[in-house]
């Protein structure tokens, strides 16, 4: 009989402290932790691209996508508070403990698009798994060819990780175009959709990929911009999110068609996406 | 292969019931139901019952089970999480083959995938199966045309077969002849295998009259559902009398969906308990932000009977997903158990409308 | 064994399940094929009851309102006090308010308590709107009491008739039945105004406008006896009451009805010569909270009279109830107007038994209903009794807080005890023997499967040992001791006890006495019976009014799959409950259904915001626009929190008039 892969956690979630909470924007909080085994501190290795399923004692667990890189970047987690678990994790505070098992999933296909341009093109919250994506990308900068990050949120209070985008803002090689959908008193950056800062950006289409993430009206509009670019769907990486209740393809909640978007995913590319058969 | 007397049935019951948590077809006083169940003496266990109405799934997919049980404190920040114990080794006697082959789906997809599901295996674990070889199937049996009966083939420590004065015993592990020979089995003569080839065929040939739809149409809904030829009209046809009640995936020998919900308790720890879930539900796909992919009745349908049938589903269980039971059938509030869909399916193709 | 055979409780079909019991708590269901009901199905409420039963949201221990909220206290304590405090109140300042839910033991001795004890006639039942109205049209008519048919018949009826409510949603086996006997070929009829599931799997789809079922009803009457298709006796006025309601029709308006309710006369001309040809011909309606009105009933019954359809071999009218104990709830005498065994009164004969066996100061007068009592400021009621009440009570919040004492007796944890002085644990159905009486007369006894978990007792157990303390002294130890009294008083159960009920899968339909040792599967005439009587109407056929301009929509509410029971049920499972918020993540703050092109004209689009308006309330809701309703109507499946405070409170009285209800609306683009 088949035994587990002890390099994941599978079954009961490790405990782990929470150290600090930044509040980002409305609902959405930062998590700071570490665990609360040395080993586990130790050996718990993530790659870019995956996911962890996070217990909230006394209230359950959900499935979040990692925003941090696995190389020098703190730990931590940025969940929106939308259900009774994440409104439950946004009452707790630093020294209060959650759970973690993972990582699961099968990250981004970083060897493969060595030398390319990459494009980031988030929607809102959809930042956070680029998050980790950007981090590691610029950690290994001279492999890469142009970088681009095209982010728009409603107003400049729903704009995610501030301070990292200040930094990325100020790194040399890195083209970073941030939007709101409307004019605000006080803004001074760009206005409009996301998807209108392609055209903007002057973005290469040639030896490029680009990594797109938010909610549906905004994914379905860049894509239909870069398709018109003449991007190929197969250089078009996202990140999909589905309700999980286990994280290893047994429990078949996120399955779109024959696809787990556990194991399968989350990170697929746009022609993956397409043949899924199922809305997204 | 042996011969196991029937007088000496007790002594196998008694000899299993000694090592492992016994389980088998026993009957309802009340309702005179067969339920595949934990028995509470080895003399409750009846092989010559009909066939159980629920499958042994159960026994190692409980329909409400509790895999965590935990105490946090925020107070204290003291946290306590235990796993249930190891329980006892089970043994499933008088397992019916397309049941048994349910279980092998559950093994190949719950510990046979990248990961291994602990909670199943800890279950699995030791297990001891004493097959039965069908004699007598349901109207709405359909083994025959699904590779998985009337007899077993694979996956027993033990496979009886009933040749009316005794049972053929046949051995399919190290844990079966040990069996044998702690009871002392005489080996079977030179006939045994005619004779078992006998009672199987008898067995088939029950199946004359029926599932006839299935026996000619399977394999064709079976390229329809996987290249995606079933017309949206016929899913239709099918989720309109879809009561939405889970029962099929419920009853299905090779159904494993569930769900994963943390209850607190009065005494103070909080259970993570896993439950029987099916994807007929509409919530059971759904996503906080009201984003629901799947919507329509028709898809979630849809979803079930491509697991079911679909060669993509069958790579996972090295077969396909239905085994022929033809539970779905006798469960459902629409009448549109399996077979009904295969029928649906070859309307389509042999009565088309303009 | 882990599987025990019993009956599901969630409605009121009454279906065989086997529950799965594992070191004392229930943790699966299965359904039993040998049920003679269910025959091996069960819905998804019934898949999912094993939840509900192992949910650890129980009341576990007495608690007694003091200084600082409740308070832990022994049963002993728990008891006294409320007897105590119910020793301050007269007799007519009290209401007891049994439940529905409950076994006809628990009922049997709420009821026995209020009149024989507490000696108050306001002893009344939760959720029944229609059901007494119901059974009463049934009982005039024939003298049964309930449903004069069997499910049994369905799959070889010819012919079956749904009034109403999606019995698909609301008692799906029910329906099942109906469907498998519509795919064999029965004739199968909804009249509807909504196209509901049950709709689509009819072969013919009535769909009138809002409120405008009665005027179908008594037309397809009327064109029965112009057609010449009546039954003789009928025609020919020889059956008692057959002139009153025959000068009701003068009303029909054909013409009016072709265009206020979108139906032709010739279509339904068809539909009552398919009705009198069936040999085998039965009815469905809802009867519950969301049932028929008075006249509505006796029209239905009065077709099938007129068609011949009543008394005769397969033939039927079932009103189906929703919850799982109504009917017999109703047997017991749950009702301030009756007593025990359906007996109205004024009766000389049943008050000086009832009396007889409970004592000379037993309240033998009417009562008023309970909600009747909280909305009358000249009526003050100052203490109540209520057994496992749900939600709805939102309707009386403010009259239950002016109350002195309340006591509170139910299994799970409950909005209700916010208003509880004393609130007392009770076991589940799983954790005490008890006897259920389903939606056609079916009495089955559930064994007990668990012992009561936490503290709870038995419902009858602890409205006993209050009789006690209040110094009664009924000798009760045992549910079957309760049966035994029930048996004396209810004549339809006087030749039934456990062991008969026992003796075979499914129990046994009442009337069970001497001459039906074995029940009584449908009402059947023979020579020897007296005739059936037609039911006259009591209110005249109005014509459907025009809309008003100002409130140009007609507003239908109605129930949910999951929203059953006011969900305060379905609140303590998992499955069911996530399907339940399935629909509020996409309709967070409520929904009403709206036809696509009214929607168009008003711009209102799917999951925007709607206001809805009616002469006494006003609500914010999302538009679910459907062409499952009509153009001019609005359906509300379920009301949640906001609603229930700005629009189904103020219109409460219409509500109440169930299925038949309609409320004059309008509707404001937000």
């Amino acid at each position: 009989m088949n035994e587990p892969n002890p390099a994941v956690i599978t079954t009961v979630p490790t405990p782990a402290v929470i150290e600090e909470i930044r509040p980002e924007i409305e609902d959405v909080r930062t998590c700071y932790f570490r665990f609360e085994d040395p080993e586990i501190e130790k050996s718990f290795a993530v790659r870019s691209g995956q996911f962890v399923m996070c217990t909230v004692f006394g209230a359950g667990e959900f499935a979040v996508s990692l925003p941090w890189s696995p190389e020098g970047d703190r730990r931590h987690l940025s969940v929106r508070a939308v259900g009774k678990v994440t409104g439950a994790l946004a009452r707790l505070a630093p020294g209060d403990k959650i759970g973690i098992r993972g990582p699961f999933g099968n990250g981004f296909p970083f060897e493969a698009i060595k030398g390319k341009n990459i494009i980031y093109v988030a929607g809102g919250i959809g930042i956070i798994p680029l998050r980790s994506s950007i981090v590691h990308v610029l950690l290994h900068r001279p492999e890469f060819g142009r970088l681009i990050l095209l982010y728009g949120a409603r107003a400049p209070q729903d704009l995610m990780y501030r301070d990292k985008i200040e930094e990325w803002r100020r790194t040399e090689g890195f083209e970073t175009h941030i939007t709101i959908d409307r004019p605000r008193p006080g803004w001074t950056g760009e206005t409009g959709f996301v998807h209108t800062l392609i055209e903007k950006a002057k973005v290469p289409v040639e030896n490029t990929v680009a990594f797109v993430c938010g909610p549906p009206i905004m994914f379905n509009a860049v894509i239909k911009e870069l398709s018109a670019r003449g991007l190929r769907d197969d250089c078009i990486i996202s990140t999909l999110e589905r309700h999980m209740k286990c994280g290893i393809g047994k429990c078949q909640h996120c399955a779109i068609g024959r696809t787990l978007v556990c194991t399968d995913g989350p990170v697929f590319t746009y022609k993956q996406i397409k043949t899924l058969g199922e809305q997204i | 292969m042996y011969i196991l007397p029937k007088a000496d049935v007790p002594r196998l019951l008694d000899a299993i019931a000694a090592r492992y948590e016994l389980f088998g077809p026993v009957v309802d006083p009340i309702s005179g139901d067969t339920l595949f169940d934990r028995a509470s003496a080895p003399s409750a266990v009846r092989l010559d019952a009909p066939i159980p109405v629920n499958t042994p799934k159960f026994s190692v997919f409980p329909h409400f089970e509790r895999i965590l049980t935990y105490r946090y404190d925020r107070a204290s920040k003291a946290l306590d999480i235990r796993r249930e114990d190891l329980v006892r080794p089970k043994a499933l006697v008088g397992v019916r083959s397309c049941d048994l082959t349910g279980l092998l789906c559950f093994d190949r997809f719950f510990l046979g995938q990248e990961f291994v599901d602990e909670v199943y295996r800890d279950h699995r674990r030791k297990m001891l199966i004493v097959a039965n070889t069908c004699v007598r199937p349901f109207a709405q049996c359909f083994c025959v045309c699904t590779d998985s009966g009337p007899a077993a083939v694979e996956g027993f420590d033990v496979n009886l077969t009933d040749l009316g004065e005794a049972f053929l015993f046949e051995t399919g592990s190290d844990k079966g002849r040990g069996l044998a020979s702690e009871l002392g089995l005489a080996p079977a003569g030179e006939h045994a295998a005619r004779d078992r080839a006998a009672v199987v065929n008898r067995s088939i040939g029950l199946f004359d009259g029926q599932a006839v739809e299935n026996k000619a149409w399977i394999s064709r809904a079976v390229n329809r559902l996987t290249t995606g030829f079933v017309k949206p009209e016929t899913w239709e046809y099918i989720g309109q009398q879809c009561f939405e009640c889970g029962a099929c995936s419920f009853v299905c020998p090779s159904c494993s969906c569930f769900n994963v919900q943390d209850a607190a308790t009065q005494a103070g720890p909080t259970d993570r308990l896993r439950t029987w879930d099916s994807c007929s539900f509409e919530g059971y796909s759904r996503m906080a932000g009201e984003h629901n992919p799947r919507r329509p009745i028709e898809d979630r349908r849809n979803k079930r009977f491509f697991c079911k049938l679909s060669y993509s589903q069958s790579k996972k269980y090295l077969r396909p997903g239905c085994v022929g039971c033809g539970r779905c059938a006798r469960v459902c509030p629409g009448d549109i158990g399996l077979p009904n869909v295969v029928t649906a399916i070859r309307r389509e193709i042999t009565e088309p409308k303009p | 064994m882990s599987y025990h055979s019993g009956v599901c409780n969630f409605c009121g079909t009454g279906c065989g399940h086997l529950l799965m019991v594992e070191n004392g708590t229930v943790r699966g269901v299965f359904p039993s094929p040998g049920h003679p009901v269910s025959r091996g199905r069960l819905c998804v409420r019934g898949w999912h009851i094993h939840e509900l039963l192992a949910t650890e949201e129980r009341l576990a221990r007495p608690l007694r309102r003091g200084p600082n909220g409740f308070e832990s206290v022994s049963w002993d304590e728990a008891l006294e006090g409320a007897a105590a405090e119910l020793r301050r109140f007269r007799p007519d300042e009290i209401g007891v308010w049994a439940s529905p839910r409950a076994s006809n033991e628990d009922v049997f001795t709420a009821v026995r308590l209020a009149r024989a004890v507490l000696r108050t006639p306001h002893i009344d039942l939760l959720s029944d709107a229609w059901y007494s109205s119901t059974a009463e049209v049934l009982r005039e008519g024939t003298g049964w009491p309930g449903s004069l048919g069997t499910l049994a018949d369905v799959r070889a009826a010819d012919f079956l008739f749904v009034v109403g409510t999606d019995l698909t949603r609301q008692n799906p086996i029910v329906a099942s039945e109906l469907h498998f006997a519509a795919k064999a070929g029965a004739d199968l009829v909804t009249l509807s105004s909504r196209t509901t599931q049950m709709a689509r799997l009819s072969r013919t789809h009535l769909r009138p406008a809002p409120g405008a079922k009665k005027a179908v009803l008594a037309a397809m009457l009327k064109l029965l006896l112009d057609e010449g298709l009546a039954d003789p006796d009928f025609a020919a006025g020889r059956i008692e009451g057959t002139e009153a309601v025959r000068l009701s029709l003068r009303d029909v308006d054909l013409a009016g009805l072709e265009k206020a309710a979108g139906l032709t006369a010739d279509g339904l001309r068809d539909l009552v010569r398919r009705l009198a040809k069936a040999e085998r011909a039965m009815a469905f309606f809802s009867s519950g909270t969301t049932g028929l009105g008075r006249d509505t009933v006796a029209l239905i019954y009065n077709l099938f009279l007129a068609a011949g359809k009543i008394g005769r071999p397969g033939c039927g009218l079932v009103p189906v109830v929703g919850i799982s104990n109504l009917a017999g709830a109703n047997d017991m005498g749950a009702a301030p107007g009756r007593l025990p065994g359906w007996r109205r009164l004024p009766d000389p004969a049943a008050e000086a038994a009832v009396r007889s066996a409970w004592g000379e100061a037993a309240a033998v007068t009417p009562g008023r209903r309970i909600d009747d009592l909280l909305r009358d400021p000249a009526k003050p009621l100052r203490a109540l009794v209520v057994m496992d009440h749900d939600e709805e009570i939102n309707l009386h919040a403010e009259a239950l807080k002016k109350l002195d004492f309340v006591l509170y007796l139910g299994a799970y944890d409950n909005p209700f005890i916010e208003f509880a002085h004393v609130v007392l644990p009770a076991a589940t159905y799983a954790e005490t023997d008890g006897t259920y009486t389903n939606t056609e007369r079916r009495i089955q006894l559930v064994r007990r499967k668990t012992e009561p978990r936490f503290e709870a007792r038995p419902a009858w157990r602890i409205l006993t040992g209050l009789a006690v303390r209040l110094g009664a002294s009924w000798g009760y130890d045992s549910p079957e001791a309760v049966f035994a009294d029930i048996a004396r008083a209810v004549p339809m159960y006087a030749g039934a006890d456990y062991a008969r009920l026992e003796a075979g899968v499914g129990g046994l339909a009442w009337p069970v006495d001497a001459a039906h040792p074995r029940g009584t599967a449908r009402y059947e005439r023979s020579a020897a019976d007296p005739a059936p009587r037609a039911v006259p109407l009591r209110e005249p056929l109005a014509g459907t009014a025009p809309a008003a301009a100002d409130y140009p929509f007609r507003l239908m509410a109605g129930k949910s799959y999951f929203y059953w029971h006011q969900n305060n049920i379905m609140k303590r499972t998992f499955i069911p409950l996530r399907e339940y918020n399935a629909l509020l993540l996409l309709y967070p703050q409520g929904l009403v259904d709206v036809h696509p092109d009214d929607a168009a004209r008003l711009g209102l689009r799917d999951k925007r915001p709607v206001r809805v308006v009616s002469a006494a309330g006003t609500m914010t809701v999302q538009a679910r626009v459907t062409s499952d309703v009509l153009p001019g109507m609005v359906y509300a499946p379920y009301f949640i929190g906001p609603m229930i405070e700005g629009f189904l409170r103020p219109e409460a009285g219409a509500v109440e008039r169930g299925e038949d209800a309609v409320i004059p609306v309008r509707l404001e683009k937000v």
